[in-house]
C-alpha cells in the first residue's frame, strides 16, 4: 500500500521553544493512523502544521502528493478536518451548516441535497437536518463535524480527540462510524486520541513525546516489544510458591502482602505448568495481557490522562 | 461568488434571527433623537427633528457597520471561522463576504430608521432624493464595515475588541455633527473632528437628505455642511469624495489584513493554548 501522508525531518519552532523536534513517519492509505502522547508532546502542532492551519519551521510535509506548505489549497480540498474544539456556527440549523461547507470547497451544486442526505444517513441525525446546532447535544455536535467533514469526499480524514469528552456509549458509536467509513470509503484515518483502548484498534500507532516520535509500529507490535504479560496469584503457601518461582527463573514482585504475587510471563506454556503444581494451593489467578497504556507509561513515563488541551 | 453570497445570506440569517439585537438597534436612535432634539432647536435650522435624524441615521449605520467587527471575532471564538480557513475557499471572498453583509445590515437599518423618520413627518421635496440617500447609506456602510474588519483582524482577543469599539465609536460619533453640531465643540476637539472621516460622512449625507446641495457656500457653512480650513472651503460634494477615499483605503487595510490575519491566535479561553 502507498503512503498518503509523508513527513520528513518537520520541525517547527516557537522562538527558541522547540515544540516538534525533527519528526518523520508516514500514513498508509486507507489505514487508521493513532497519534499518542502526553499533553505538550507536539501532536497538535503537528496536525495543524498537517491541515494547514500553522507553518512549519523546517521539513517536508505531503498529503497524496501535494506539500502541505506549498500547495495548500490543493491539500485542503484532499482533506477533512474534524478540530479539538468545536467549529459548528451555532446560531444556525445542522443542514445550513452543511450547505454552507459545501459552499466553502466548491461541491457541485447539484450534488449538495445527495450528499448531505448520505452523510447526515451516516451518522445517523437525518431526523435533526432541521435542528440548529445549538439545540444538539455534545456528542450529535461531534458527529455533525465528522459528517461535514466528510462531504467533499476528502482522502484523509483528521480528527483530534474525536471522543474527548463524550459518554461510554456515544464513543462506541463513533467508532463505529470511525471503522465504516474507512471500511467503506477507504479514507485514511489520523487521529489523536487520550484513550488507549481506542488506539488498540488502529491499524498503526505513533507515540510522541517531547516533540520526538518514539515509537511508531502497529498496536501489537509495540505490547509485543514494550510489555510482558502479567498474572497475579494468590496462594495458601506463598512461601513455598515463590521458592518454585525462583527455582523456575520467573521475574516477580510481591505486593501489598505476601500473598499477592506479580509475574512476569515470557511462556504461558511454562506458567501454566507451575500452575499445576500448585492447582489446589491457588485461592486467586489473574493474568492481564499488556496493554497499549503500559507501552505509553514504558516510553514516555507518564500516565497518559485526559485534559482539556494542550 | 458562491462564498460571497452563502456567507452574505449566512450573516444577514444570523442578524435576523437575533431579535434583541435588531430591536435595540432601532430603539437606541429614537433615544438619541429626544435626547439630542433640544440642542438642535436653533435658530439656524428649519427643521431641526430632520437635521438631527439623519446625523443619527449616519451614527446608525457606522455603528451596525462597525459590529461586522464583533460577529467576525464570534465566529473566531466559536471556531467556525477556523472552518472557513480551513477550507480551499480564499480568504479574500471571505472578507468580501463579512463586509457585504455587514454593509446591507447597516443599510437595511438606516432605511428602517428613515421609514419611522416619514412619520414623524420627514418629507422630500423631489422623490430622486429618496435614491440618493439609499445610495448614500450603502456607501457609508461599506466604507465602515471595512474599517470594521481591518479592527477585527487586528485585534487579539474578544475582550480587548470591547475596549478598542468604545475607544473608536465615541469619538467617531461624538465628534463627527451627527450628535452634537461640531460649532458647540471645544476648539481643540473641534480641530480632531476634521481628522474625522465621520465628519465628512455627517456632512455628505446630511447635504443629500436635507436637500440643500443647492444652497450657496455661506448657507452650508452656517449650516455645518461645508468645513471652512483656513479659507479652503470643503463642499458636501468633496466630503463625499474623502469619504470615497476612506473607504478605498479602509477595504485595502481590511482584506490585506484580513487575509494575513493569523486567526490561530485568538482562542476562546486565553489560558488555553498558547
Amino acid at each position: 500500500m502507498k503512503s498518503i501522508i509523508e513527513v520528513r525531518n518537520y520541525t517547527k519552532k516557537y522562538g527558541d521553544f522547540t515544540a516538534v523536534d525533527d519528526v518523520s513517519f508516514s500514513v498508509k492509505e486507507g489505514s487508521i493512523f493513532a497519534f499518542l502522547g502526553p499533553n505538550g508532546a507536539g501532536k497538535s502542532t503537528t496536525i495543524n502544521t498537517l491541515v494547514t492551519m500553522m507553518e512549519k519551521t523546517s521539513g517536508t510535509l505531503i498529503i497524496d502528493g501535494k506539500d502541505v506548505s506549498t500547495e495548500k489549497d490543493e491539500v485542503r480540498k484532499a482533506i477533512g478536518v474534524v478540530f479539538q474544539t468545536q467549529t459548528l456556527d451555532e446560531k444556525m440549523t445542522v443542514t445550513e451548516n452543511l450547505n454552507m461547507h459545501c459552499v466553502f470547497y466548491g461541491v457541485p451544486k447539484n450534488e449538495v441535497k445527495d450528499r448531505i442526505h448520505f452523510v447526515l444517513d451516516l451518522v445517523d441525525l437525518l431526523d435533526w437536518k432541521d435542528k440548529s446546532v445549538s439545540n444538539l447535544s455534545g456528542g450529535m455536535k461531534r458527529r455533525v463535524e465528522i459528517a461535514r467533514a466528510l462531504l467533499h469526499y476528502p482522502k484523509v480524514l483528521f480528527l483530534d480527540e474525536p471522543t474527548s469528552g463524550l459518554d461510554p456509549q456515544t464513543r462506541n458509536k463513533m467508532w463505529e462510524y470511525i471503522t465504516r467509513l474507512q471500511k467503506e470509503k477507504n479514507i485514511t484515518i489520523f487521529l489523536t486520541t487520550h484513550y488507549m483502548d481506542e488506539a488498540e484498534i488502529c491499524d498503526h500507532v505513533a507515540i510522541m513525546d517531547n516533540g520526538k516520535i518514539m515509537v511508531d509500529d502497529t498496536p501489537a507490535n509495540l505490547k509485543r516489544r514494550y510489555t510482558k504479560d502479567k498474572a497475579t496469584v494468590q496462594v495458601k503457601n506463598p512461601a513455598l510458591f515463590e521458592e518454585t518461582l525462583i527455582k523456575e527463573n520467573f521475574s516477580f514482585k510481591k505486593e501489598k502482602n505476601i500473598f499477592h504475587v506479580v509475574v512476569d510471563i515470557d511462556d504461558i506454556q511454562q506458567f501454566l505448568d507451575l500452575i499445576q503444581l500448585f492447582k489446589n494451593e491457588v485461592k486467586d489467578l489473574e493474568i492481564k495481557k499488556g496493554t497499549l497504556n503500559d507501552v505509553f507509561l514504558e516510553i514516555t513515563g507518564k500516565e497518559i490522562r485526559e485534559e482539556a488541551s494542550e | 461568488m458562491r462564498t460571497i453570497s452563502a456567507l452574505w445570506l449566512r450573516n444577514i440569517r444570523g442578524f435576523v434571527r437575533d431579535r434583541v439585537k435588531l430591536v435595540t438597534s432601532l430603539v437606541i436612535p429614537f433615544f438619541f433623537l429626544y435626547v439630542f432634539s433640544s440642542i438642535f432647536k436653533t435658530d439656524q435650522v428649519e427643521d431641526p427633528t430632520a437635521f438631527l435624524l439623519a446625523g443619527i441615521i449616519v451614527a446608525t449605520v457606522f455603528q451596525t457597520s462597525l459590529n461586522i467587527a464583533t460577529s467576525t471575532i464570534d465566529d473566531t471564538v466559536s471556531g467556525f471561522m477556523k472552518e472557513i480557513l480551513v477550507s480551499p475557499t480564499s480568504r479574500f471572498k471571505v472578507a468580501l463576504g463579512q463586509i457585504l453583509s455587514a454593509a446591507t445590515i447597516a443599510t437595511a437599518q438606516g432605511i428602517l430608521i428613515l421609514i419611522i423618520g416619514f412619520f414623524t413627518g420627514l418629507r422630500f421635496n423631489n422623490w430622486e432624493t429618496i435614491i440618493y440617500v439609499l445610495f448614500a447609506l450603502m456607501l457609508v456602510g461599506l466604507v465602515f464595515s471595512g474599517l470594521g474588519l481591518f479592527l477585527a483582524s487586528m485585534v487579539k482577543s474578544a475582550s480587548t475588541f470591547q475596549v478598542v469599539q468604545q475607544a473608536v465609536v465615541l469619538p467617531f460619533t461624538f465628534l463627527s455633527g451627527a450628535y452634537i453640531p461640531i460649532d458647540f465643540l471645544p476648539k481643540v476637539l473641534k480641530f480632531v473632528s476634521y481628522f474625522n472621516p465621520m465628519t465628512y460622512t455627517t456632512a455628505f449625507f446630511r447635504t443629500i437628505m436635507l436637500e440643500k446641495g443647492g444652497l450657496p457656500q455661506g448657507d452650508l457653512l452656517k449650516l455645518g455642511l461645508a468645513f471652512d480650513l483656513n479659507g479652503f472651503i470643503i463642499t458636501p460634494w468633496m466630503s463625499g469624495g474623502i469619504i470615497a477615499i476612506f473607504g478605498a483605503l479602509f477595504l485595502y487595510l481590511a482584506t490585506n489584513s484580513f487575509v494575513r490575519a493569523d486567526f490561530n491566535k485568538i482562542s476562546r479561553n486565553p489560558l488555553v493554548r498558547r
